[in-house]
């Protein structure tokens, strides 16, 4: 009899680990973030940067790639305390849930609207923690989303092209991790003459054309 | 294995350890120990200059705000103080922070002076002492002020309405040479128009002879007794932090320039040194920042600009100072208020944003700097926003407020908790000023570090001298901004340079 209620209870349980835990689907092209994460991500930023407004919604702009791709830059602790934050956020609402019908899910699985009155709910706290980790949830989304070349570009406030004089300094340093027998430069050029840039004039090529 | 005079080396040629030697090691490669290096070396002194950073040259410079940071910057530039949470930064590449600020070379007023020597026990640290040499480094970097043409109109708005309210404002003075306003400061300068240390004061102390060593983490310095005879550590790999070869640099004297949090770590990693007075790690201040945003009905083009090309110095006495500013919109998007469709349309009229800020002089706000157990040298730090402080924020946002109103602004958006997302009217900003304030209703941040090595007379109350001199040591020198008794009110590199070419002609 305990048998089978031993196997009862490590059935739920195993039933709801895996409600909670897994069943994420699959994603290729990312090198950091686990497909939770990713999934998490992604409905995060299409609930910050919805479709309209004339600019690309977060899942256009490629936030949680961006993200994939800032996080191998940053040191593992800091790397850490990110995954901390995704991880708490994906499953905060199994406590807290969301409004409606069915609030006790985790976010990634939320009705868009839900996801919003959740993320809204962080925001808007008295309890300032709360509206801590909104802060540093957007922060880290706000990079993903700006770091688009398409999201400037639809801003209009893509960088400039700007030709990069020789100075005595770039004769001296080689690039980052290579020996000094590989410095780009041999010989100076005339230095930035402090003429304006001019607005209508071109912008960095990364930023240019419909490519992202 | 010894670099032979006015070499510099990287990290792809450490192949095992080493020993160097040395008049003089300056552990630092910012502002203030690039101007002591440089100093000592044309002196005919010979110098190490120890840098855990790369060099960074134009290609590697990245135009996204974030990873820029992630790479120029300790801690991913994500380091937050504790208690108040406040974000706070420091640079690891060579130059230090002086590749990725935006250039402000600001004298403090007399009166900044006067305040130190008055509570500080300071006799030879007026405004007229110091005089000479904010002349020396001045006149090294080419500091003067930011040009009409390339102020573009996000810093015209602001010197328009501040002469629209009578408030007296001026053009940033900065250590630029050929600036085309492409806004990029923080991120590296394309133009190679801003002196930044890695491009000015480095390659002159090269010149004289002074040899650098980059990626070398300094761990530990050495002492005994009343002496110290020079410090080591380890290669470690850029951007990775590995660490390899063991280095050791035997030394006349030792100049710590590693910055006001790294600073204290150092010298109590290596046993608590030079704290005598037990003021090591303890007095840290900032100048917490703050932003204010205006739209205005026509195109602003910030994009277009130096970075902060306009500045009021009316309300230092007050407690705050106020400037122009620009970023890569990472830093400006985090500031506003919404989320969804709201946000996306506030994102939006960045293009016709002007965004401007002010720097809070917070002497009665006051945290602290501790080391990590392990090897990192990454501090704890904590620290306080006194209320008094933060009714100084107020004030300082509610004047932002009347100033971009004053210049056009069709609207003000504070990014305050507990506040309208938009304010439309002088009269709705009047809340900034008459509302209570909580220092958790907005986020502040701050570059600009203090006081945690704090010079003083005596030497029961302070851990350098007003040359900086450590108390406790015959040889031990600091020259970073740690050895300011209190904060500037203004920014701090110029000062802190001029301090730094104090100390390196009294070693």
């Amino acid at each position: 009899m305990i048998g089978w209620v031993g196997i009862s209870l490590g059935a739920a349980a195993a039933y709801a680990a895996f409600r909670v835990f897994a069943g994420y689907p699959a994603r290729t092209g990312f090198a950091t973030l686990a497909r939770r994460e990713i999934a998490f991500v992604d409905a995060a930023a299409d609930t910050l940067y919805p479709q309209g407004a004339g600019l690309p919604s977060g899942v256009e702009a490629r936030i949680a790639f961006q993200l994939d791709g800032y996080l191998r830059l940053v040191p593992p602790r800091m790397r850490l305390l990110m995954r901390l934050l995704f991880f708490l956020m994906e499953h905060a609402t199994l406590f807290l849930p969301a409004p409606g019908p069915r609030g006790r899910r985790r976010f990634s699985s939320l009705a868009p609207e839900q996801r919003a009155a959740v993320l809204e709910g962080w925001r808007t706290s008295r309890r300032v923690p709360r509206r801590l980790v909104f802060t540093s949830l957007r922060a880290l989304l706000t990079n993903g989303y700006v770091a688009d070349p398409g999201v400037l570009r639809a801003l209009g406030l893509a960088p400039f092209a700007i030709e990069t004089p020789v100075c005595e300094a770039d004769l001296l340093y080689p690039p980052i991790g290579r020996p000094k027998s590989e410095i780009r430069h041999r010989a100076v050029t005339a230095p930035s003459d402090g003429r304006p840039l001019d607005l209508a004039g071109p912008r960095h090529p990364a930023y240019v054309g419909s490519e992202r | 294995m010894t670099a032979p005079p006015g070499e510099l080396r990287v990290f792809a040629e450490y192949d095992r350890d080493f020993v160097e030697t040395a008049d003089v090691v300056v552990v630092g490669s910012g502002p203030c120990g690039a101007v002591v290096a440089k100093e000592l070396a044309c002196a005919g002194r010979s110098v190490v200059i120890v840098e855990e950073g790369p060099p960074f040259t134009p290609a590697e410079f990245e135009i996204d705000g974030a990873r820029s940071m992630a790479r120029t910057m300790r801690e991913g530039g994500l380091r937050a103080t504790r208690g108040y949470v406040m974000p706070t930064l420091q640079a690891i590449c060579l130059g230090g922070g002086s590749l990725v600020n935006s250039a402000i070379c600001v004298r403090p007023p007399d009166f900044v002076f006067d305040g130190w020597s008055e509570h500080f026990e300071l006799e030879r640290t007026s405004g007229k002492d110091l005089a000479p040499h904010f002349e020396a480094v001045s006149g090294f970097l080419g500091i003067a002020p930011t040009p009409d043409d390339v102020q573009g109109p996000r810093n015209l708005l602001f010197k328009a309405g501040c002469d629209a309210l009578g408030i007296p404002a001026e053009p940033i003075a900065r250590n630029v040479r050929g600036c085309r306003g492409s806004g990029e400061c923080f991120t590296g300068c394309r133009s190679r128009a801003k002196q930044s240390m890695d491009i000015s004061y480095v390659p002159a102390a090269m010149r004289a002879g002074a040899r650098v060593l980059t990626s070398v983490q300094v761990q530990q310095i050495r002492a005994s007794g009343s002496r110290v005879s020079g410090v080591s550590g380890q290669v470690v790999e850029p951007f990775t932090g590995r660490r390899s070869h063991r280095v050791q640099i035997d030394a006349k004297a030792v100049v710590l320039s590693a910055g006001v949090m790294a600073t204290p770590v150092l010298l109590q990693k290596s046993g608590n040194l030079a704290n005598r007075s037990g003021q090591v790690g303890r007095n840290l201040q900032f100048h917490p920042g703050t932003m204010v945003t205006g739209v205005f009905p026509d195109p602003v083009h910030p994009e277009f600009g130096a970075t902060q090309g306009y500045q009021s110095l009316h309300f230092l006495r007050e407690g705050f100072k106020l400037e122009t500013f620009w970023s890569p919109p990472t830093a400006l998007a985090l500031r506003m208020p919404g989320m969804g469709i709201a946000l996306k349309r506030r994102l939006a009229e960045l293009p016709r944003s002007a965004t401007w800020d002010a720097i809070l002089s917070c002497h009665r706000s006051l945290g602290t700097v501790r080391a990590r157990s392990g090897a990192s040298l990454d501090p704890l730090l904590t620290w306080e926003f006194h209320p008094e402080d933060v009714k100084i924020l107020g004030r300082a946002m509610s004047v932002l407020a009347e100033i971009l109103f004053a210049a056009g602004a069709e609207k003000v958006i504070p990014g305050v908790h507990g506040l309208p997302d938009e304010l439309h009217t002088p009269e709705e900003a009047r809340i900034l000023a008459t509302r209570e304030w909580r220092a958790t209703d907005v986020t502040s941040g701050s570059t600009h570090v203090f006081c945690t090595t704090r010079m003083h007379g005596d030497p029961a109350k302070g851990v350098v001298d007003e040359l900086g001199r450590c108390h406790d040591f015959d040889n031990l020198w600091i020259a970073d901004t740690g050895v300011f008794p209190r904060c500037t009110s203004v920014n701090p590199m110029l000062t802190g340079m001029a301090l730094a070419h104090r100390t390196a002609k009294a070693i």
